[in-house]
Order: C-alpha cells, then structure tokens, then sequence
C-alpha cells in the first residue's frame, strides 16, 4: 500500500504542471462550489433568522385558525391560554428550551385617517411588546446582521406601529417620515348618488375634523367584535415598519395585545389566536413538539388545538431554501463533470504516456488490480489535493468578500445586510463537498486505470 | 526448405546435459505456436518449437528480424501465451495460471532485462532494485541487505541515490540487471541487453551477466545479434521463421 502511495506521489510530482492545471481546475471548482454553498447558506440563514424572530420556532393555534383564521380570526380565539403559557413556563423540559413564550391575537379590520379621509382593509395583530423585542434579538447562527427593535415596547396601550405600505395609503408619510412618498393626486368629490354600501366606508366619508391638539398620526381601527358587532378605537401610529413583503406591508397594523383584546373581547374573557413559542435552537423543534403534545391536551376538552411549526407556517421560507438546495446540487453536478472530465483526461494521458512502464511492472510481477490501484490513488490524490486547496481557497475568498461589508438586502429581509459567504463552520458542507469531488475523482480515474490494468504485458512493452 | 528444417530441439532427444540431470531444466517449451493476428491476416510467429533451457546456463536466441525471437522470449518469460503447445517454467505449467498467479509467479520466478532498460524513472537506483522486493512483502532488514549488496556487485553502490535518468546508458542496464536478480529468480530474460550501449559498455555488461550466472547459479536467456553476446553463450538456439534450425550446445557440439 505504501509502495503504490509512494510511487503514485512521484508519478504526480513527475508531471508537476499536469497535475498543477488539474490541481488549479478541481480547486476552483471545488471552491465555487463552497463559495455558492456559503452564500446561500448564508440566505437561508438570514431568512431563518428572520422567520424565528417574528413568529417563533412554534405556535399553539386552534386547529383550524391556519386554514380559515384569515376570514374571521376571533372565532379561533384560544381559552385559558393564560394557563397554558403557564404550563409551558413551568414543564422542567420545556423551560429549558423555550426562550420566548407569549400569546398573539389576529385580527382583521379597516383602518383609517380620518382627516385625511383615507382608508383601507388591513391585517392586525396584537403582540406583547416586550417579548416581541426579545424575539427579535434571537440570532442562534451568529449572523452579522441584527434585526430592528419594535417601537411599540413601552409604548401608550394605544400606540400602533403600521406597514410602511400601510403608511404611504393612509397619508402618514410626512409625520412617520417615510421616504419614496409622492402625494397622490385628489380624488373628486363624491356626490350623494355614489355613496357606498359599506357602513365604514361611508363613516369615513364624513367630513374631517381636526380637532385642537389632535396628533396627526391617529387613525382609527375598526374591527369586528366577538360578537359579530363593528368596533372602532383611535390609535396613535408611532412608527412605519418595513414588513419585507410588500402584499403583508400594506395591510399590517401592530398593536398592544391588551388593547386589542379590549376592542374584539370587551368584558368577556380574552382569547388569543396564536402562542408562540422560540426554542434555543431550531433542532429543538421536535423535541419541544412532543412535549407540547401532553400539556396541550390538558387543555383540548373545549377546544382543538394544533401545533404549527415555523416552516408550516412559512412555505416560502421552505421553498427558498429548496431551491436554493436545488441550485446548489445543479452547480455541484456541472463542476462534479467538469473535475470528472478534467481528471478523466489527466489519468487517460498518464496511461498513455506511461504505457512501458505499465508493460515493465507488470512483467516484473505486479498484478492488474496493482496496476488499477496505482492509477486510481493518482486520481484520489488529485481528488483530495484539488478539493483541499479548492477549501482553502474558498476560506480566503469568503473571508475577503465578509470583510468588504458589501451591503445587500437578501430575501425576506427589509434592511441591508453585509454580504455573507459562511464558509467557516460549515462542516457538513466543506465535507461533503470534499467527499464528493474525491469520489468524483476516484470514479474518474477508474476507467483510465482498468484499461491500464486490461493492457496486455507485451502489446504494452512494445508501445512506443 | 521449411521442411528440411526438421524440429531441431526436440525435448525427448536433447543431449542431457550435467547440470540439466543436477538441477532438470529451467525452462521446457513443447510444441509451442504463436500466431498473430494483423488485421484480417494471421501470421504464423512460431511454429512448433521445442527448447529446452538449461540451469545457470547463458542461452542465446539468434536469428534474423522476424523469426520469432522476441516473441519465444516472451513466452519463456510467462509474459506471452502460446496458442499451441505448453510451457513449463521452474517447474510449473505455466498455461495452467491464472493472470493473478501469472504474475506472481513471474515475480518469484523470472527477471527481465529490456533493451530500452524501462527502469522506473521517478525511482533512485536503488529503489528500482528495491522494488521487486517490496512486491514481495520482504522485509526491511532484508531488503537493506540485499539491495547494496546488489548495488556493489554491478558496481553502482555510489549512484544508488541516483534517478535512472542521472545515469549512463551502461549504468542504467546494471541497474536493470541488479532489479532483475533481486528475487533471485530461476531465470533472466533479456531481449538484446546490450542493443542499445556501445561495444565497451556492451562487452562491460556481457561480462556482467556471466559474472552473475556462476554467483548465483540463474539462467539467462538472450535474443541478439551481437557477436561477443554469441561468443559468451553456453547454448545457442538457431531460430528462422518461427522454427528452430540449429541448437548449438557448449561441449555437446551441435544438434539439428
């Protein structure tokens, strides 16, 4: 074994810029593999992150909120759920995982600016403001980027952070300082035979009173009680937030989660829509998920309660880091056939070359599979060679690009972020792809070595 | 003509020789033929040729281009396959062995020396003798044994750090020589050893070889056409056409 080592290390080093140009082409293939690996790594990463930070890694929700909540969210409402975040606080296992655990409502409505005689249908939801901001600093894979704080943490109970879209409809640009906010041109004025049918939108058709220290960033908020009866409550808008999807920033209110259990619950008890629950880590999924199972069913009697995880929640997010998977294997076959051919060739002109010296070793005694073993650890050697350097490679190139800071605003996310390439850490990627280019490069190099082995002693001594 | 040429070495008839009842022979070819195939056209190498080689004895194949020298020599040296007749080597029905058994067995058995010496190139001298050896699986007190004292018997102990292409002509056929004796095989092969060097390293070479078949008792069988290989030879085998026309035996006088 270590004479075939020994002798194919010479003959490598024999050819030294064969071997070199072959070296150069796996290593940057193996490189560009990494390099795309790290960058979108990096994105599913960022994507993750963001999902985590605002939905949790898990939500308790009646069991068919997911699927017709949106039409009418407060018949979905959760009992007890006071009692079961209790529970959850207090499970010895659960405790330990979970980092955030806290109640949210949905709700839908109109919004509008009364003085400035807008509106529009939008998507609400009441949060705990303080758990919120605790979400939002989750950041399990060390990402460089942090996520804004919300603005409604310590904020009035009838403060409300809005959509930019949201904003920009509802005439809020100048006081919320929105930028890319053209005044949109007036609308006639309606004559009495073109009123609506809509009792919101004809309330809101009244004519505007601006009242002596009024704040201008009021709207109001009307929404459909638990008892089916329309409710209205003034709210001050104290910020504009960028969603990152522009249908969901256009139609998002953000609210005290006690306010807005006022408007749809009254003096009835609160309900909520949905529990969230952020784990540590994501790989805790599972585990949280069956310990939930037992404690949820504690509180199942008048209610069917389910729980979503954040990727059922999200298919988008599922779909992006397919895709990307996908992308990524395409590349990784392409720069796969080109190391195949590149090697391929590399051992086929070695065979050639070395056609005498196959006919002289095997004369003096060594057998086929010693000839098959020689040329295949050349091509292994080259495989592992290309691909360790193709390694090194793509740490320098990617920790030259994270060190440029090069701003970029990936997918899902609403602020610029420095570009990533996350090669450093990325194990199971840098091994698998070391692993697969030497396969890649062992496969190459067996045909090449069989036909070697195939060759007869005397057709090969006489080779010129 | 052909005809005429009757199977000059006929094994059943071949003068017993002293070392041949000693030792028995090193090497038996009965009735062997070899047929080529060029294209669409067979042509007839060798035709049924019966030799026999004898122990520690310097045997030379002569004949013209094209009789089937080379190709006799690869088939005594298990390298080759006859399409008639059967070959018996150091004992052994070569025939009978598989490639796998073939090779150990030329391992063991067989040394070959080239005309263009095909020493292995990213190899020192010494690790080109030390090669067999490794193939073998001997071990590394015995091959620091064996491999100098090799080096000094071709004289090259001073070049065995040397890569064959820092050597000489000459050089490199000691050197091929000395990885050819490494296994102390029964048999040496060597087509036209010294074609390739000139008369002096040539005769310096020769005398090599004859030094090395009385130390250590192996046969050698050349093919050439240089005189002073011919003057050293113990047995000459005529060969023309493929067919054996004369055996001529030192101190059995000739045999056709």
């Amino acid at each position: 074994m270590m004479v075939t080592f020994n002798l194919a290390i010479r003959n490598l080093l024999r050819n030294r810029r064969r071997s070199l140009a072959t070296l150069v082409a796996m290593s940057i293939g193996c490189a560009a593999i990494l390099l795309f690996g790290g960058f979108s790594g990096n994105i599913n990463y960022e994507m993750h992150t963001r999902i985590v930070q605002r939905g949790g890694h898990l939500q308790i929700q009646h069991r068919d909120f997911y699927l017709y909540g949106s039409g009418n969210p407060a018949a979905y409402g959760i009992d007890d759920y006071a009692q079961i975040i209790d529970a959850i606080r207090t499970d010895e296992i659960l405790s330990k995982m979970v980092v955030v655990v806290t109640p949210s409502l949905q709700f839908g409505g109109i919004a509008g600016n009364y003085a400035a005689s807008v509106s529009r249908t939008v998507i609400g939801t009441g949060y705990v403001a303080e758990d919120i901001n605790r979400m939002r600093s989750w950041n399990d894979f060390g990402l460089r980027s942090k996520a804004a704080l919300s603005a409604l943490e310590g904020s009035s109970l009838d403060s409300a952070v809005v959509g930019v879209g949201v904003a920009r409809v509802l005439q809020l640009c100048d006081q919320l300082k929105i930028e890319r906010c053209p005044k949109p041109e007036k609308e006639p004025a309606n004559d009495g035979k073109a009123l609506p049918d809509d009792i919101a939108q004809l309330s809101l058709l009244e004519t505007p009173v601006a009242g002596p220290g009024k704040s201008t960033r009021r709207i109001e908020v009307l929404v459909v009680n638990s008892k089916g009866a329309p409710d209205v409550t003034s709210v001050e808008v104290i910020h504009a937030e960028d969603q990152g999807v522009k249908e969901l920033d256009e139609v998002s209110v953000i609210m005290h989660l006690e306010k807005i259990q006022q408007l749809v619950y009254g003096k009835a008890p609160p309900k909520v829509t949905s529990i969230i629950l952020q784990l540590r880590h994501s790989d805790q999924v599972p585990e949280a998920v069956s310990r939930l199972k037992p404690i949820l069913e504690r509180f199942s009697g008048k209610q069917p309660l389910a729980i979503q995880d954040f990727r059922d929640l999200n298919p988008f997010f599922v779909q992006t880091v397919q895709m990307f998977d996908t992308i990524f294997g395409f590349v990784f076959v392409l720069i796969g056939a080109i190391v195949l051919f590149t090697v391929s060739n590399t051992m086929n002109t070695a065979v050639v070359e070395r056609t005498v010296e196959i006919g002289t070793l095997r004369a003096i005694g060594l057998r086929q599979s010693g000839i098959r073993g020689l040329f295949v650890t050349e091509g292994t050697l080259l495989g592992v060679f290309g691909a360790l350097l193709g390694v090194v490679l793509a740490f320098v190139a990617s920790a030259i690009v994270n060190s440029l800071n090069i701003p970029w605003v990936p997918p899902s996310t609403v602020e610029p972020v420095p570009l990533t390439i996350l090669v450093a850490g990325e194990t199971r990627m840098i091994v698998g792809t070391t692993i697969g280019l030497v396969c890649i490069a062992i496969v190459s190099a067996w045909w090449p070595s069989y036909r070697a082995a195939q060759m007869k002693v005397v057709e090969a001594l006489r080779h010129v | 003509m052909a005809d005429e040429i009757a199977q000059a070495d006929d094994v059943s008839s071949e003068l017993p020789a002293e070392n041949v009842i000693k030792h028995g022979p090193v090497a038996v070819l009965s009735q062997v033929e070899k047929t080529y195939q060029l294209d669409s056209i067979s042509v007839p190498v060798i035709k049924g040729v019966n030799i026999l080689v004898r122990h520690a004895c310097f045997t030379v194949l002569l004949g013209p281009s094209g009789s089937g020298k080379t190709t006799l020599l690869n088939m005594i040296g298990c390298i080759d396959r006859p399409d008639v007749g059967e070959i018996v080597v150091a004992d052994t029905k070569v025939g009978e062995l598989s490639d796998d058994a073939l090779s150990d067995f030329r391992a063991k058995n067989i040394g070959f020396i080239f005309q263009n010496f095909n020493l292995l190139p990213v190899l020192s001298a010494y690790e080109n003798i030390e090669y067999p050896l490794l193939l073998a699986g001997a071990s590394a007190k015995k091959r620091g044994t064996r491999v100098p004292r090799l080096l000094e018997a071709v004289g090259l102990s001073d070049r065995a750090k040397n890569l064959p292409g820092q050597l000489s002509g000459g050089q490199r056929q000691r050197v091929a020589i000395a990885r050819a004796l490494a296994r102390k095989p029964k048999l040496v092969i060597a087509d036209e050893p010294t074609a390739n060097l000139d008369s002096q390293t040539g005769a310096a070479i020769l005398n090599l070889m004859r030094r090395m078949v009385e130390r250590y008792e192996i046969s050698f069988i050349f093919s050439s056409h240089d005189p002073e290989v011919i003057k050293a030879a113990d047995d000459i085998i005529h060969l023309k056409d493929g067919l054996i026309q004369k055996i001529q035996r030192k101190g059995f006088g000739d045999a056709s």
